[in-house]
């Protein structure tokens, strides 16, 4: 083929020559030989451009002819770059543009035909007039593309295509003839959740996945509810879990609970009622024996008061026997199921697990205590703050029983702290929240104790049944109504809009509107804050009421107060709170503007919404109100909090704008976003300006740093340390300001938060956001003007754990592995050298509590031994090689928990260890984690963390329970001492006998 | 449908083309043209099918043909068309071939066309492919000369070259440059001169008689005016207004922004 070689074409003019021949079948040649060669003589061709296109245009020509033509001239143009000009000549091409042609050329066509059909069947949507009509032809080439996709097994490709499209019809076809339409299903979650930016279509798509979902064989009834909940249809949910709840098997109604406790995770309270009041009823008159049982004080006597509902049900199946055992038995789970979905459940395991499982530093609040001056009001406040935060959740208050003296200079609002901060400690406490704060409640018309304390407590009260205050409601409101005392007020509205979150009840707002339109200035911020959360989420047509109130008052409290309530109301609603987001960020009140921060970010949370982004960084250089410009850089951070890793690099110029308010803005939206995560980029972003000229700026990077790092061991990052030592600097520093020692005292509460037990987080584990979340953080940010709103962190505040449960709902022993080196994840080290010279004093405290807490690990050791030996016995036979090549490991793992340090060093560091249910398991932790095949127990849906439903593998044998149990073998030394101390101390009215038993 | 079939309709063609019946050559060319898109060993394929190189004779053939008929029914488009298919024979496989005898007569057919057509560049393009042995064949070499007369403005020789034509086909293109001459120097005149006298004119021009001269401007140039004996050109002067640059107000301009520019610093 030499000659062939040599005998190359040199030039495409014959060919282009021949094109103006007259016969046409000549033509016909010209043209198939040209695109044979386009590639090479395109800059030949293009001078001829317009002879073929007349080509293309002549009538007579024939229709392959014509097509030919379109098709040379639009590689033309894609080679002359007129991409355009080119796609419209391809589709004239029709059938001769060939989508599977691997090619450059087709490739660039390919995605260029695509976005030209996404942007017009987006922009048809959106216009929602018909006349947009996309040419047919573009549309024949995407479905042609989508076709092939389906055929060559690409299904990822061909459903996100479909999706971008808007083509719900070819998205069903995808996922349907997919080769794992499980797989696809969930990819197709996950796209819409994360890529579809347009509300109201991402519904249409989960909408149609639930319909996919519910026509495979076996449907997967967890996946459906997922997407109903998304879709807001209480009642389809409600529906199948009745059908599950109906069903024979022992296991469908497991798989319901798992349902309800995922449901439950996703903290949205009216979603959650609407679920539970569409179950039906059992078919037979239940009233003598449930009504009773529920409300029946002897049933929580009889035991530990979690287990009330259980030994109810079985009083009730006892009692009905006469009745039909398939009614009984759904009677049985549905009172259960209720119980989850009003969140009762998991409320009670969650406080039983964080006070079993308390391990908070009390050493670390006493050097505070002992570093802060006694005449520095703020300081002094801010460490009963982090007190309060310290212990969210666990019901542990000996920090406050043991410093009665010192915790008296609290005056006026200091005071009213110290009274809510009980609600944050005993946060979840639902049954004795009421009698815990009884002392410190108004006392109907008697007037006796301080307006503060008594506002306070009604603050408690809300913080303790956040998002679940059926039970305490009307308290709250006739207190609302019976009270003329502003700062009482304040505390009951503050209360109110905690425990009606997001119910929108019509006669609770009116009762806090009364309150607003008194127009005084303490109580109406609070009223307008409080308005907001009864309404999040609501987009009610009462925020334009509470926009025209914040016209006229001339309160700048009240308005700030409304701005935020506003903002509140119009939660997750994207587009449609677009009308309103204009209206607020173009007023001429800087503070309706700063509201309006909010609206767009709370509107906008978790989407990371382009369009959004771009509006906050303008404001945020542009506006004149450093108030303004702040809060559009912190609410940033509420908008990516979904995907963290962005926020470092979005804020990263802002982080070093010459305007402190930007600097603090930018240091708490990476706080915010990235809370939790211990992101390697936001530590590095916050470091430098934790050092800040500015101490406001300082104060917010540490408040920031704290939120990032909670959970976070130095094992796995050693800033962590570096960070912690900073604190202790800051806080005993005597050069220091006041704002950062503030800052430092909250930073080292948060990073300790919930007894080491919880973290910050605003996502739940199938990226669903936690409204009471967001909420939480989006008031605690506004601590910059009240300090009293820092308690709201507390909302945010979710346990790491992993909770095995049975059937009955109970805790069995059970246990599972966890892949990683023990040190990765356990607790810090607690303090135990004194670093200052007034060490005195401190050895005594130092020895008691190490010698507690040798205590208890000796006694768990104990028991874990124990109950080794009892599950060994039990699955001896069934254990085989992988069990006992796993048991060294194991012990040494329990060695490494239990052992003093110098033996740690002798021995080599275990990759994994085994844990025991209910178990800390640290976010990070969670991939590590492992069940065990052999088990007893077998999770009914493969979570690894939170609530797990266990199937129980010998159901006949008798079960240990551990957590029920626990707290009266293993917390008894904590308890007792912690009793001990109250007595101590008793002569004050802090104490109170309830609270050193276990919950 | 072979090569003997088409070689045939060739001899057809060729009969034809003696007798000068061109009406009948163009539709057997067209039908060649058609037969020749079937041998898979032409350009731009060359496929080097066995009868690869007697195809490829015929076609050139048939092509040279084709021009030379182009030339003598006085069609400068199908020139153009026929001359670019035949290109490739001469260029791409000039190497595998015999020589063609007509090939320089036809380059240089078509150095006269482009110099006819005034595409001066393309007329460059194509010499500067030629080879050094090309450049001494008569043809050809009539042709540069023909162009560098053309060039230097001795319009006279150019016409007088006419008589000097190396082949009978090249009588068309030099009427048709003698025209173009023509042309070239009336825009001249036009910018050269206010009026010239008819006589004058007529002489520049290169017309023999007064009549011609008339039905010329007529033609080709109906803004001129023949008044008193003599050609106007003043109105074609005046259609295209001369643009003075406003000078004077740029300068001022310029200077006080100078001015300014030195109070701001």
């Amino acid at each position: 083929m030499a000659a062939a070689a040599a005998t190359m074409v040199s030039s495409a003019g014959g060919l282009l020559a021949m094109l103006n021949e007259s016969h046409p079948q000549l033509k016909y040649h010209a043209l198939s030989n040209l695109i044979s060669f386009v590639d090479q003589f395109w800059p030949e061709i293009s001078t001829s451009v317009p002879i073929i296109e007349s080509l293309y245009e002549d009538e007579e020509f024939g229709q392959h002819q014509r097509q030919l033509a379109a098709l040379l001239v639009s590689k033309v143009f894609y080679y002359l770059g007129e991409l355009n000009d080119s796609l419209s000549y391809a589709l004239g091409a029709g059938p001769l543009f060939d989508v599977s042609e691997d090619s450059d050329y087709v490739h660039t066509l390919l995605s260029k035909a695509i976005d030209e059909y996404v942007s017009l069947r987006s922009k048809a949507a959106e216009s929602s007039d018909e006349s947009a009509k996309v040419d047919p032809r573009l549309e024949a080439i995407v479905e042609r593309m989508l076709d092939k996709c389906i055929v060559d097994g690409k299904y990822q490709q061909a459903t996100g295509i479909a999706i971008e499209c808007r083509r719900l019809d070819k998205l069903e076809e995808a996922i349907t003839r997919s080769d794992n339409v499980l797989r696809t299903l969930a990819y197709c979650v996950n796209a819409s959740i994360s890529f579809v930016y347009h509300r109201e279509y991402r519904q249409e798509v989960l909408r149609l996945i639930v319909k996919v979902y519910e026509k495979l064989p076996s449907p997967d009834y967890w996946s459906i509810c997922q997407g109903l909940m998304f879709l807001f249809e209480a009642e389809s949910v409600a529906n199948i879990l009745e059908k599950l709840l109906r069903s024979e098997r022992n296991e469908d109604a497991l798989l319901a609970f798992q349902i309800a406790f995922d449901l439950v995770e996703n903290e949205h309270q009216a979603f959650l009622l609407n679920v539970r009041d569409n179950l039906s009823a059992p078919k037979y008159p239940p009233s003598e024996s449930v009504q009773p049982g529920s409300s029946n004080p002897p049933t929580a006597q009889n035991e530990n008061s979690t287990a009330s509902e259980d030994v109810q049900m079985t009083n009730e199946s006892s009692a009905v026997h006469d009745a039909d055992p398939k009614e009984v038995m759904y009677a049985e789970r549905l009172t259960k199921i209720k119980g989850i979905l009003s969140g009762e459940t998991s409320i009670q395991l969650t406080l039983q697990f964080l006070f079993s499982h308390n391990k908070s530093d009390l050493l670390i609040l006493k050097t505070i205590k002992q570093s802060v001056e006694m005449r520095n009001s703020v300081c002094h406040s801010a460490t009963i703050y982090a007190n309060a935060i310290m212990h969210a959740g666990t019901t542990v208050d000996t920090f406050l029983r043991d410093n009665m003296d010192w915790l008296s200079r609290a005056t006026n609002w200091a005071k009213f702290s110290v009274t809510a901060g009980l609600g944050v400690i005993h946060r979840g406490h639902l049954q004795q929240g009421r009698s815990l704060m009884a002392p410190y409640l108004p006392q109907g018309g008697a007037g006796g104790g301080s307006p503060y304390s008594e506002g306070g407590a009604l603050y408690a009260l809300g913080l303790i049944h956040v998002n679940h205050g059926e039970g305490i409601k009307q308290f709250l409101r006739d207190s609302l109504c019976g009270t003329n005392v502003e700062v009482i007020q304040h505390g009951a509205c503050l209360g109110l809009g905690l425990a009606a979150l997001g119910t929108a009840d019509e006669e609770i707002y009116d009762d806090i509107k009364n309150v607003l339109y008194t127009d005084s200035a303490v109580a109406g911020e609070a009223a307008g804050i409080s308005m907001g959360l009864l309404l999040v989420g609501t987009a009610s047509e009462k925020a334009s009421e509470m926009l025209a109130y914040a016209h006229e008052t001339q309160h700048e409290k009240i308005i700030r107060g409304l701005a935020l309530g506003i903002a509140l109301t119009v939660y997750g609603m994207e587009e449609e709170a677009d009308t309103l987001i204009e209206q607020m960020t173009r007023d001429q009140d800087p503070i309706l503007r700063y509201g309006g921060m909010y609206a767009l970010a709370l509107a906008y949370a978790g989407t990371a919404n382009n369009k959004a982004i771009r509006q906050l960084l303008h404001f945020a250089v542009s506006d004149v109100s450093d108030d303004a410009r702040r809060t559009a850089v912190l609410a940033l951070g509420f908008i990516l909090y979904s995907q963290p890793q962005l926020t470092p690099r979005i804020v990263s110029l802002l982080s070093e704008s010459y305007n402190p308010h930007v600097r603090y803005g930018a240091a708490l939206a990476v706080g915010i976003s990235c809370a939790g995560t211990g992101l390697r980029e936001a530590i590095t972003l916050l470091e430098p300006l934790t050092s800040d000229v500015v101490d406001f700026v300082r104060q917010g990077a540490l408040i920031a740093m704290a939120m990032v790092m909670v959970q976070i061991n130095e094992a796995s990052d050693s800033r962590v340390g570096t960070f912690r030592r900073q604190l202790e600097k800051i806080i005993l520093g005597k050069h220091e300001d006041t704002m950062s020692k503030m800052g430092a005292i909250l930073a080292s509460g948060i990073l300790d938060a919930g007894g080491r037990n919880v973290t910050i987080r605003l996502l739940s584990k199938r990226k669903h956001d936690k409204v009471t979340a967001v909420v939480g953080l989006a008031v605690f940010s506004q601590f910059w003007y009240w300090y009293p709103l820092i308690y709201f962190v507390s909302l945010s505040f979710s346990p790491t754990a992993l909770i095995g449960l049975n059937y009955d709902l109970k805790v069995p022993k059970f246990e599972f592995l966890s892949l990683a080196k023990p040190s990765l994840f356990e607790y810090p080290k607690p303090t135990t050298v004194p670093t200052t010279t007034s060490a005195v004093k401190l050895p005594t405290a130092v020895l008691s509590t190490s010698a507690k807490a040798k205590a208890r690990a000796k006694k768990e050791a104990e028991q874990k031994a124990n109950a080794e030996k009892s599950t060994g016995a039990e699955s001896s036979s069934a254990a085989g090689n992988t069990r006992k090549g796993k048991l060294p490991s194991e012990k040494d793992g329990e060695a490494m928990q239990v052992d003093s340090p110098p033996e740690k060093k002798s021995e080599p560091e275990p990759s994994c260890e085994i844990l025991t249910n209910p178990a800390r398991v640290v976010l990070a932790q969670e991939k590590f984690i492992r069940f065990f095949r052999d088990s007893r127990y077998v999770p009914v849906k493969s979570a690894r963390s939170g609530f797990v439903l266990l199937r129980d593998l010998l159901p006949n044998e008798p079960e240990v329970l551990s957590l029920t149990d626990s707290p009266t073998s293993t917390s008894s030394p904590a308890g007792g001492s912690a009793a001990a101390a109250g007595q101590q101390s008793s002569s004050s009215a802090m104490a109170s006998d309830d609270e050193s038993q276990p919950p | 449908m072979d090569l003997k079939e088409v070689s045939q309709q060739f001899e057809r063609f060729k009969a034809a083309f003696v007798k000068n019946d061109f009406d009948t050559c163009a539709n057997l060319l067209s039908q060649l043209k058609v037969l020749l898109t079937k041998f898979r060993s032409l350009p731009p394929l060359f496929e080097n099918t066995p009868n690869a190189v007697n195809e490829l004779l015929l076609a050139r053939e048939i092509y040279e043909h084709a021009v030379v008929l182009s030339v003598k029914i006085e069609d400068q488009d199908a020139f153009e068309r026929d001359f670019f298919q035949l290109k490739p024979y001469y260029t791409d496989v000039g190497s595998r071939l015999p020589p063609s005898k007509q090939e320089y007569l036809i380059l240089g057919l078509n150095l006269l066309r482009l110099l006819v057509q005034n595409r001066i560049a393309e007329f460059h393009t194509e010499l500067e492919l030629l080879s050094a042995t090309a450049l001494e064949n008569p043809c050809i070499k009539h042709a540069v000369e023909l162009e560098q007369s053309f060039m230097e403005g001795a319009y006279n020789r150019v016409l007088t070259a006419r008589q000097t034509a190396p082949h009978e086909t090249y009588v068309y293109f030099m009427d048709l440059l003698a025209k173009t001459v023509r042309d070239e120097i009336a825009g001249c005149s036009e910018k050269a001169y206010d009026y010239l006298s008819i006589n004058d004119a007529r002489q520049m021009l290169l017309f023999s008689s007064d009549q011609e001269l008339l039905e010329y401007v007529k033609e080709e140039h109906p803004e001129w005016e023949v008044k008193n004996g003599s050609v106007i050109f003043q109105k074609a002067k005046e259609s295209t207004p001369c643009k003075e640059i406003p000078s004077l107000q740029l300068i001022n301009q310029t200077l006080s922004y100078a001015r300014e520019l030195e109070r701001i610093v």
